[in-house]
């Protein structure tokens, strides 16, 4: 029996299934198109770990330049954003981090993936892969979101999904090609922005 | 034309290169993905989620595997995702006796599909599931293996011999087996 057994399960295993027709397979291709159409797939030969990942779709809103701490801490949970007003500080994910001053503007980041388990961002401001800031999901609305403390200048950045994937943002105001082909998202801070 | 030829189309811009991939490919997911989540709903759902992310991860494809290796450590990551999210198949086949299950089939003439062996893939642990079905229904190496499920060739081997041993035990008492 024994011998028998397994060929016989084996050559059964290699037998198809009667799964995948023409409707299944054009509905993969919509959807290929569609990320198509999104940018994908991304050229990202020869870059470190965290410029290697896949990419999926992020969003981001921004809410940057913003003149006041009092309107400021309106975008930011209630113990951080009163420990925010007690400290003169801001927050970075659950961390109070540094001192709110004319040059550190507060911004906030949101990502739609009601799939993904963990979402972080990396950017400039962040060392990149090496210390990548989670973002924080809403049970009710499924999107995942940041507060960051960023300096004036320029920011490069993206988001890292479920700890594989990295992409930029298509909603960032603007995006840059590296020298290496790939779209970064950039985000710009100054004071005329206020 | 080779996959690797035509990954280098769609990366050049040629988008609907991309369907000879899934057509090339899609018989071979389907007795994966059917086989490891239990029912073709999910592996449909697990085989769309398996090509859309190859093809977005393309570029991370590295010439040194197979492509279809490749894919299928996809496949089969999206397979445990479809799992995990879904406890349907516990309530279809718990209660399902094998001595009811017709295995009533010719020795020497059975060859092709067994649907019976479908279910009972579905009363081993999914460990063993996923190790007997990589290495028969794709025939794959163990060392193919080990880089798709990241467990170690022995310990496949040993899923593979104990999975073998708990479908024998399933069918003990079923005669011409």
């Amino acid at each position: 029996m024994s011998e028998f057994f397994e060929r016989r399960v084996a050559r059964a295993l290699r037998s198809d299934v009667p799964l995948g027709d023409e409707l299944a397979r054009r509905r993969v291709m919509e959807r290929v198109r569609h990320a198509a159409a999104e940018g994908h797939p991304v050229r990202r030969r020869g870059e470190p770990w965290y410029r290697r990942q896949r990419h999926s779709i992020v969003g981001l809103t921004l809410a940057a330049g913003i003149g006041g701490l009092s309107t400021l801490s309106a975008a930011l949970p209630g113990a951080q954003r009163d420990a925010g007003a007690r400290l003169g500080a801001v927050v970075i994910g659950d961390t109070v981090v540094g001192t709110l001053h004319d040059t550190l503007r507060l911004v906030r980041l949101m990502f739609d993936a009601p799939d993904a388990q963990r979402v972080e961002v990396a950017g400039d401001f962040n060392g990149w892969g090496a210390s990548p800031t989670p973002l924080v999901r809403d049970e009710r609305s499924h999107h995942w979101s940041v507060t960051l403390a960023l300096h004036d200048g320029e920011h490069r950045y993206a988001f890292v999904v479920d700890e594989t994937r990295w992409t930029p943002d298509p909603r960032a105001d603007r995006a840059v090609q590296g020298g290496d082909g790939r779209i970064y998202s950039l985000l710009s801070l100054s004071r005329a922005a206020n | 034309m080779s996959d690797r030829a035509i990954i280098q189309q769609v990366l050049a811009g040629d988008v609907e290169a991309f369907a000879q991939i899934v057509d090339r490919h899609y018989a071979r997911c389907a007795r994966i993905a059917v086989r490891i989540v239990g029912n073709r709903e999910d592996a449909e759902e697990a085989i769309q989620d398996a090509f859309l992310r190859a093809f977005k991860a393309l570029d991370d494809y590295e010439d040194r595997e197979r492509f279809s290796a490749w894919l299928t450590r996809i496949l089969v990551n999206q397979c445990r995702t479809v799992l995990a999210r879904s406890k349907r198949r516990d309530a279809v086949f718990l209660d399902l006796d094998p001595r009811q299950l017709d295995f009533a089939v010719d020795a020497e003439e059975s060859e092709g599909p067994w649907p019976e062996l479908d279910r009972m893939l579905d009363r081993l642990p999914a460990e063993q599931r996923e190790a007997i079905v990589l290495k028969y229904a794709d025939d794959l190496t163990y060392q193919e293996m080990s880089r798709i499920t990241g467990a170690g060739e022995s310990a496949l081997k040993m899923r593979v011999q104990r999975a073998f041993a708990r479908l024998r035990a399933l069918l003990q008492e079923v005669p011409n087996v």
